[in-house]
């Protein structure tokens, strides 16, 4: 996503041009993944030796801890203590996006991702909603919280892959969602997944 | 006052040519304004949230709010208006809260409390429009903007558990309060009177803002806040 565009019309055309076409075999991909991904299906299940593989190679933790319900989830998630692996995905997110707006025009890469990320939103809220309501004790708050965590790593994803970033933290942060994970952040050494 | 029904995007085309404007300018409002506001407050907003339950939280409301300008952008494109007169900076005046930049986690909470109760007013009254595509689309709009306000409602009964909270937040409601009855338009506004004549809206700007006033001072006193005077016409 990107600033405001404050561009006369012929500006707007020439920033457009070409640019989606180009796009879309990288996008396609994308979307099939989205659509065949387990969402939220293994929440709170026995780590396999596949979940603790990415989880490590998404956090570098030495260590993975499961949580098994969404009481336990919401608790961690609400500590003020544990932003320090957002703001480390923040400022990789930003680095990646300045190298994908230098590799395609800025408004069609902002509508592509948002196109995106609008779809694949709209898709995870509802296997967030399936899941809770399968395992029971979320809060309707958190099935939101859920629904826009999965939609970021999509967002996030696309935008490495624009950015040619083939072997990025963001590949097994998808992958774990993939999975039916849903990585809830790093306190500490350990990462903690629900 | 007309009985003219417009079902689909196909009939449209057939329509009197001021009701064919007075839907565009409606489609085209509401994708531009938004896309102003996922971009002036939703996305920032992420920044300030304290928590990584409230960022995700604020992540899926910013995704939300593009979604909508999607969606008006979609079926803008569909009834032939083009793209670039459905994103900011192509001419169309952006609402003046637009003009000031997020700075505070406090300030959003208030945006979100009261802007996007005047939000749910505008889509209200389009949940009767006689052109259905923006009536089914008000439709489906109407529960994530209910969401959003009901986000501003949970984060300001959090905030007003302690006296900082509360003081930061009555703050934020003071600077952005002045600003919102405005979202109605004129009292005389022409736009207005050919919705109603056409039943695209249902009600006078003037109506509209009545009713805001009073829900926002009733969702403000839920809180304990208070709202500053303003002058109401706009």
């Amino acid at each position: 996503m990107s600033a405001q565009d404050a561009r006369g019309p012929e500006e707007f055309e020439r920033h457009w041009s070409g640019a989606l076409p180009a796009m879309i075999p990288l996008l396609e991909t994308l979307r099939i993944e989205v659509r065949s991904a387990s969402w939220f299906a293994a929440l709170g299940e026995p780590l396999s030796d596949g979940d603790r593989v990415d989880a490590t190679d998404y956090s570098g933790a030495a260590e993975v801890q499961r949580v098994a319900s969404w009481a336990e989830a919401e608790a961690f998630l609400k500590l003020t203590t544990t932003l320090d692996w957002w703001n480390r995905e923040e400022a990789l997110r930003k680095e990646l996006l300045a190298q994908a707006e230098a590799r395609y025009p800025e408004r069609a890469l902002w509508t592509a991702l948002t196109e995106l990320t609008t779809d694949a939103g709209d898709l995870v809220h509802g296997k967030a909603a399936t899941a809770a309501a399968r395992m029971g004790g979320a809060a309707p708050a958190s099935i939101h919280v859920a629904a826009g965590a999965a939609a970021q790593a999509v967002y996030q994803l696309a935008v490495a892959r624009a950015a040619g970033a083939s072997a990025s933290p963001f590949e097994s942060k998808f992958r774990l969602f993939a999975a039916g994970r849903w990585p809830l952040g790093v306190a500490g050494s350990r990462l903690v997944l629900f | 006052m007309s009985d003219l029904v417009v079902k689909t995007v196909e009939e449209l085309k057939a329509a009197p040519e001021e009701y064919r404007e007075a839907v565009a300018k409606l489609v085209i409002s509401h994708a531009v304004n938004e896309l102003y506001g996922a971009q002036v407050f939703d996305e920032p907003a992420i920044a300030y949230a304290p928590t990584p339950y409230a960022k995700w939280l604020t992540c899926r409301v910013a995704m939300e709010e593009y979604g909508h300008h999607v969606r008006f952008k979609q079926l803008g494109v569909q009834m032939g208006i083009p793209e670039q007169r459905m994103v900011p900076g192509a001419g169309k005046k952006p609402l003046s809260i637009f003009e000031f930049p997020l700075k505070t986690w406090e300030e959003f909470v208030a945006i979100k409390l009261l802007a996007d109760l005047a939000e749910i007013l505008q889509v209200e009254d389009l949940l009767h429009c006689t052109f259905h595509p923006l009536r089914n689309l008000a439709r489906a709009t109407m529960p994530e903007e209910r969401f959003h306000a009901q986000f501003g409602e949970d984060f300001s009964a959090e905030l007003v558990k302690t006296p900082d909270g509360k003081a930061r937040l009555q703050a934020a409601v003071n600077e952005y309060w002045p600003y919102l009855p405005k979202f109605f338009g004129g009292s005389k506004s022409r736009n207005n009177e050919i919705f109603r004549k056409w039943k695209i809206k249902q009600r006078t700007n003037d109506e509209m803002r009545e009713d805001f006033v009073k829900r926002a001072t009733e969702v403000a006193a839920k809180y304990g806040l208070t709202l500053p005077e303003v002058r109401l016409a706009a």
